[in-house]
């Protein structure tokens, strides 16, 4: 079983770092963007996974973030003349101060009325964005022309290039990936499982599920605001359509197919729902219907998701043989 | 006598033309195992709830160790250090055992730590794997709270306040639903932890409580009725009155 994972995790590794050179062998060019694209939407869907399997805060919100972020860089490179870089950092810092102000009052909530409060401050930043359309281009969205990530010498790197591109999401999303991990098995991780399960248990002993619940918030505020800037850059514009709360509900129907409370359920869900909707919305425009199906049949007997489920599978592998053999260690067994 | 631990001067909790709580002084001498006993609705576990910090006071002050909790939150009572198990039991459902416990024993720090791994933190663990042989539930440390059967509930309960290590533990009803072995056991726990924290408990089974309290309170209809060994509380007519119905034997025994 240890061998497979392992197994399982090289072959992963070797694929994404082949993926702009092996995919094209075997698919129309076009799908080394997708793959890009669906580590983008899936970091966004960690984002709500985040809260909702981690910290139990259904969140609608988290393309508000997600459109900071974008319109953080699109500002930046237009308005401000700065480079890919800096204009990166810009977005994701305005994405993180939005969500710090927006969790202030937010998290003072709970349930329904969480979700609730996040659909509607999404919703208030959507209609300025939407009507403001001199600043952010309303619908249209705001478009630039990307300069280069560096130079050296003749050599130009762009993210014109698909490869470059694809590597440079990579790199970011693998990094924010390696946060979570971090962040999950961290003291404060345990922390965001405690107010997840009982809030009430958590304050009697010590933790004060404000703060923590604030804190995650933030956190999959910059995550989201990450996925923002990136697909500003992937796609060079922003735009008000992007701040809609039904973007949010995506990241949720995500994470829930993926399996949510769990690291990669977000990412899963995101590539096989986006890999549907490629490979169908073109034959079938209410392709969107068996996608709706999807979700119900997973709620209804999946509802850890794909990635939850095989975990829960293994775990009775793994237990089925040492509850009928004990392990004679075990205290119980001498007895 | 030592000085108090807990003192609690004119407490009063009212809920609308409730009155749940009524004017209660009460003092717990540090070292002492003291139970509060009472008919249904006499107030206790809205005692409980004030000192917690569940509910805050209409009138009325709790003093802790010399800082005064009255309507503080409660986390930040539990981190000036009174632990305090629920009657409806209540505990971190989808976490191992052992993260119940850890996370109990390690959120009196000030600072969690985002990024250094749980489990690198050897002082913490070994507040753990001593809380759970206390109880009992060493063996059951990587099962999911929320499959463990009712009485390993309670008992994880009470683990996870040890791992507090506080200097006042709240026990709301610990033996209620339990078996007579599982009840004896945990009674003999309680005993032994008594001996390094102060205890103040809440419990219907009469027996258990004359067994191992120090002292008595008999709370009724929001006030102290009176207070005492468990001799002089078994020989009281105004207790025996309070609990009609209670066969004066069971009181004797």
């Amino acid at each position: 079983m240890r061998h497979l994972t392992i197994i399982g995790i090289a072959i992963t590794i070797l694929f994404l770092l082949t993926a702009p050179w092996l995919l094209p062998r075997f698919l129309p060019d076009f799908w080394v963007s997708i793959m890009a694209e669906i580590m983008i939407w899936g970091l966004l869907a960690s984002s709500a996974n985040l809260l909702l399997g981690y910290t139990g805060l259904l969140s609608f919100g988290q393309s508000l973030y997600f459109g900071f972020g974008a319109y953080g860089v699109a500002f930046a490179i237009t308005k401000l003349g700065l480079g890919i870089i800096p204009a990166f950092f810009v977005g994701v810092a305005l994405a993180t101060l939005i969500a710090a102000i927006a969790g202030f009052f937010a998290v003072r909530l709970t349930w329904h009325y969480f979700a609730i409060i996040t659909i509607v401050f999404s919703l208030i930043f959507y209609l300025v964005a939407v009507g403001w359309k001199s600043l952010t281009g309303g619908d249209d969205g705001l478009s630039f022309t990307l300069p280069p990530v560096a130079r050296f010498g003749d050599i130009e790197l762009t993210l014109l290039d698909p490869t470059f591109q694809y590597f440079f999401i990579l790199t970011i999303v693998s990094l924010c990936y390696l946060l979570q991990y971090m962040l999950l098995r961290s003291p404060l991780g345990v922390a965001f499982t405690a107010v997840r399960d009982n809030d009430k248990r958590a304050g009697l002993i010590g933790l004060n599920p404000y703060w923590i619940r604030l804190t995650s918030f933030v956190i999959a505020g910059f995550l989201a605001g990450v996925s923002g800037a990136l697909f500003a850059l992937f796609s060079r514009y922003a735009s008000a359509q992007y701040m809609f709360w039904t973007v949010s509900g995506d990241a949720v129907i995500w994470t829930i197919v993926g399996g949510a409370g769990t690291l990669f359920g977000p990412i899963v869900g995101a590539a096989l729902l986006i890999i549907i909707r490629e490979e169908l919305s073109m034959y079938w425009e209410h392709y969107l219907m068996l996608v709706g199906l999807i979700v119900i049949l997973m709620v209804t007997f999946a509802p850890k998701g794909v990635v939850g489920s095989v975990k829960a599978w293994r775990a009775d592998k793994r237990n089925a043989p040492a509850t009928s053999n004990p392990d004679p260690t075990h205290e119980g067994a001498s007895q | 006598m030592s000085p108090a631990i807990l003192s609690v001067r004119g407490l009063t909790k009212r809920f609308g033309g409730l009155i749940a709580v009524n004017n209660v002084d009460f003092d717990l001498p540090a070292g002492e195992l003291h139970a509060i006993i009472g008919p249904n609705g006499a107030g206790k576990t809205t005692f409980f709830n004030l000192v917690s910090g569940f509910l805050k006071p209409t009138a009325g002050s709790v003093i802790f160790n010399d800082n005064d909790i009255t309507g503080q939150p409660t986390h930040r009572i539990s981190q000036l250090g009174i632990a305090r198990t629920l009657q409806i039991k209540s505990v971190f459902s989808g976490l191992s055992v052992y993260d119940n416990v850890w996370i109990a024993a390690h959120s009196r720090k000030k600072f969690l730590h985002p990024f250094r791994a749980a489990r690198s933190y050897r002082d913490t663990a070994e507040i753990v794997v001593r809380s759970l042989e206390t109880v009992g539930l060493a063996e059951l440390r990587n099962e999911i709270a929320g499959n463990l059967a009712y009485g390993d509930v309670a008992l994880l309960e009470i683990a996870i306040a040890v791992a507090m290590q506080p200097s006042l533990l709240l026990l709301d009803e610990p033996v209620a639903g339990m078996s007579p072995e599982e009840t004896h056991r945990t009674v003999n726990k309680i005993k032994e932890l008594s001996r390094s924290m102060n205890i103040l408990l809440i419990e219907h089974d009469v027996e258990a409580v004359f067994q191992i309290a120090d002292r008595i309170t008999v709370m009724t209809q929001g006030e102290v009725l009176c207070q005492g060994s468990a001799k002089q509380i078994a020989s009281d007519p105004r207790v025996q009155e309070a609990y009609l119905g209670v066969p004066a034997e069971v009181i004797h025994a």
